[in-house]
């Protein structure tokens, strides 16, 4: 025999069922702006209808329900989406990263334009060509001294600026790795809150949408691939349990564990001299940096051991090639004795001051200056760094091949000629074809940057759009969703209102005959 | 699929950003005039872009060497051309010396205007370009004479005295601008003492008239006679001419080739006022339909007309 107030127990769980619903909606529509929030649904159920079996059951016909109830609160999100989105933001992080640094070495080499090293060998040239016209005349000559010194000004600031930006750019790794430190930690110390509450039966949602929005902006800096593991006790089906993150090298050697539960593991990112790359310094003479060697990795542990220890170490062949900002800005810094765009750059600018200041003081060495000097250099050094012009006396300049000539102008124009000879150690250019190719080189590569990160982003927003059209919460939707929970809700109060009637009526209308 | 707000708001936000930065490379072509403001923008453009301009910047040159070639040959050729008028007014006086009617007053008269000549021919061997002496071959410095009466400065040597100077006009292509002087004017000046010595010492008048076409030894040199010695001055001027014709050219293929270059420098990047400023204006309207189109889909939704 079912109960006299079953009908108000009925109704009251429909009641609560219909509030919580109401209030998950409330809490979706608050939520509406927030990042990386999923909507949440409430999973009704059916409460087990009655009788119940059992030995003494009431002999009943047929199964009465009694009511609903909130099974769990769920996220809406689709894993797979997810990981399409992290794949694409690893793209998106190198490529933005790898077109920044290339834009800022564009920046300066600032070609074409009437101011670079371009333009100061045609200067040199030109004064060379107005000191062929008038070989005595010391203004010429003088003015020659000062485009020389304007190309070696030119090869110095180059130098100069380039390393800066290398340092920033290290300086860029170093912080960088500080981040991706700081998110393995946060997401081991969600996975500690949420192995905590899981078990008594919750289902966290908002704890996993900011570990999933830590995971989204770890796979900026590096790609790393990620497992759920189910926690123990009277965890439901939906929840997702503590995430394993595990960085998987590219040439298939064994997977580095970086957080697993609530333990993590620390990187450091170290330079060949087996030190912390941090953009300072290191090589005071030339200005210049260790190249990057390896990312040292410590054992997980809660806190982890100091990384730089080790025992793990990913070298720059074993990380993905085109994915994440760290490798970006490794690819920039320099690695592998002296790969990287920054130290290419470098090294073909030291080879073409040094070629140039080799050839150019050979013939100058050759010739006689007005007042008889000879054997003299023009240019010193040997790097783009170092090369500096040395002659101070407009007369010293060479320019005649015989002494005693003051208008001879031979010597001159066989330095003049230089302009136009192929190299042979400059791929067979001249010196100005050889720094019109770097530039050319450089164009290349930063459109292709440039064109790479418009495509990842254009990729990443369309998948971006893709997790939206499941998670992201829509108004409309939920108005829709309000209007039918609160009549669900009226309906339900209702419902009561028609029971206490009944039940009015059996207690105080009953056995009242005539009264 | 299932379209939420934020998906309409991300979405026209990244129409918004990609529509800004078409009209910030449009503003930044038509203030800039150029196409291009990094390599990266167009490589091609760029790499052609530099050498551009280094071939104008030779052209230029090239153009200011032709410049200094050119004063050097009119100057050689106004010189050459004293030269010969003073030749023929010699060779008047030596034919007015060499008739048996003129007294050896009126001798001594025209050999006091030889001397004059004789001076003004070492003054001519002394033409100065700017602060070069054109005759004096390499050594650009030192006058041929020293004074009026002396010989040829010693400080010149044979080899450089006799050496061109060369000025580049193009790639690989250069010019002598001077003429050395040193043999000319050393032959003209051992006629004029010889012509002087006859008039001094009062030789018959055939002997005079001789110097017209003969030879004469003095002192060792053989001196061409008059005719001889204005042959040479004219071949010498030939030549300068020859010189100044092919400057002249060169300067003409100079001038067209600058046209050239700089059309092709401005065609490779320069902005296309027209296009550029059409394409600005197409990119303004759907930048407008953009915005308002997104703040009317975006401000719309089921809360404004749930009452």
């Amino acid at each position: 025999m079912r109960s006299t107030f079953m009908g108000l127990e009925t109704n009251k769980r429909g009641l609560f069922t219909q509030q919580t619903a109401l209030y998950t909606t409330g809490h979706n529509i608050s939520n509406a702006n927030t990042l990386g929030y999923s909507r949440q649904r409430v999973n009704m159920q059916a409460t087990p209808g009655f009788p119940t079996a059992g030995l003494n059951q009431p002999t009943y016909p047929g199964h009465l329900g009694t009511g609903v109830e909130a099974g769990s609160i769920q996220r809406i999100r689709d894993q797979f989406i997810d990981r399409q989105y992290r794949q694409e933001t690893n793209k998106l992080g190198y490529w933005d990263s790898a077109a920044k640094s290339i834009a800022q070495m564009e920046d300066i080499m600032a070609e074409p334009s009437e101011f670079g090293i371009n333009q100061s060998f045609t200067d040199f040239w030109k004064a060379m060509e107005d000191v062929i016209d008038n070989p005595k005349d010391s203004a010429a000559r003088q003015v020659l001294i000062s485009k020389g010194k304007s190309i070696a000004d030119s090869f110095n600031y180059m130098d100069r600026q380039l390393k800066q930006i290398q340092g920033n750019i290290g300086n860029e790794i170093s912080v960088s790795t500080d981040k991706v430190n700081s998110i393995l930690k946060q997401i081991a110390a969600i996975n500690k809150q949420i192995q905590e509450v899981e078990p008594s039966g919750y289902v966290p949602n908002d704890l996993y949408d900011a570990r999933d929005s830590l995971v989204d902006e770890l796979n900026e800096y590096i790609p790393v691939s990620i497992s759920l593991q189910k926690t123990g006790g009277l965890a439901k089906d939906v929840a997702e349990g503590s995430m394993t993150i595990t960085y998987v090298p590219g040439d298939g050697s064994t997977p580095i564990k970086l957080v697993d539960g609530k333990e993590y593991a620390a990187l450091a990112t170290m330079d060949t001299n087996n030190q912390r790359v941090d953009g300072e310094v290191d090589e005071q003479a030339t200005g210049g940096f260790y190249n990057f060697s390896e990312i040292k990795i410590s054992a997980i542990g809660e806190p982890p051991g100091d990384p730089a220890t080790g025992p793990y170490t990913i070298d720059y062949s074993q990380m993905d090639q085109g994915k994440g900002s760290l490798r970006a800005l490794i690819d920039a810094y320099g690695h592998s004795g002296g790969q990287g765009t920054y130290p290419e750059m470098l090294a073909n600018l030291d080879k073409l001051a040094n070629e140039f200041i080799t050839k150019f003081n050979d013939v100058h060495k050759a010739g006689f200056g007005l007042d008889n000097s000879t054997g003299l250099d023009f240019f010193s050094g040997t790097t783009a760094r170092d090369f500096k012009v040395v002659i101070t006396d407009p007369k010293q300049v060479a320019v005649s091949d015989t002494t005693g000539e003051e208008g001879n102008n031979q010597n001159m124009r066989k330095l003049a000629e230089l302009q136009t000879q192929a190299q042979a150690n400059l791929k067979q250019g001249t010196f100005q074809s050889y720094y019109k190719s770097l530039v050319g080189d450089l164009a290349v590569k930063g459109q292709e940057a440039e064109r790479s990160a418009f495509n990842s982003a254009t990729l990443h927003l369309q998948i971006s759009s893709n997790r939206d059209s499941v998670s992201s919460v829509s108004l409309d939707e939920e108005m829709t969703n309000m209007i039918t929970f609160q009549q669900a809700y009226n309906a339900n109060a209702r419902m009561i209102t028609v029971v206490d009637e009944t039940l009015d009526k059996i207690i105080n209308g009953m056995g009242r005959v005539g009264l | 699929m299932r379209v939420t707000q934020s998906m309409l708001s991300s979405n026209m936000l990244r129409n918004l950003n990609t529509s800004y930065s078409k009209m910030s490379k449009y503003q930044n072509m038509l203030d800039s005039g150029s196409k291009i403001s990094r390599p990266s923008d167009d490589p091609v453009v760029a790499v052609k872009g530099m050498g551009y301009r280094i071939d104008l910047d030779k052209n230029q040159q090239y153009q200011r060497n032709i410049r200094d070639a050119n004063t050097w040959l009119d100057t050689t050729d106004e010189s050459l051309d004293q030269v010969g008028a003073a030749l023929k007014r010699v060779k008047e006086l030596i034919i007015q010396a060499a008739t048996d009617t003129t007294t050896t007053d009126d001798r001594q008269k025209i050999n006091a205007e030889m001397q004059q000549i004789k001076e003004q021919l070492r003054d001519i061997a002394n033409t100065k370009v700017g602060e070069n002496y054109i005759f004096s071959g390499t050594h650009t410095n030192l006058p041929l004479y020293t004074d009026s009466t002396g010989p040829q400065n010693p400080a010149i040597t044979p080899a450089g005295g006799q050496k061109s100077i060369d000025i580049n006009i193009f790639d690989g292509i250069s010019m002598n601008v001077n003429t050395p002087g040193a043999d000319l004017f050393k032959d003209i000046d051992g006629f004029m003492t010889n012509i002087n010595t006859l008039l001094q010492s009062g030789a018959p008048a055939a002997e005079i008239g001789d110097t017209l076409g003969l030879q004469t030894t003095s002192g060792g040199t053989t001196i061409p006679g008059l005719d001889g010695i204005y042959e040479n001055t004219l071949t010498v001027r030939a030549d300068v001419g020859a010189r100044q014709n092919r400057v002249e050219l060169m300067e003409n293929r100079l001038g067209i080739q600058e046209v050239n270059v700089t059309k092709q420098l401005s065609l490779n990047e320069d902005t296309d006022y027209a296009k550029t400023i059409t394409d600005m204006v197409t990119q303004d309207s759907i930048h407008q339909a953009a915005l308002s189109v997104g703040a009317k889909i975006i401000q719309q939704t089921l809360v404004d007309f749930i009452r």
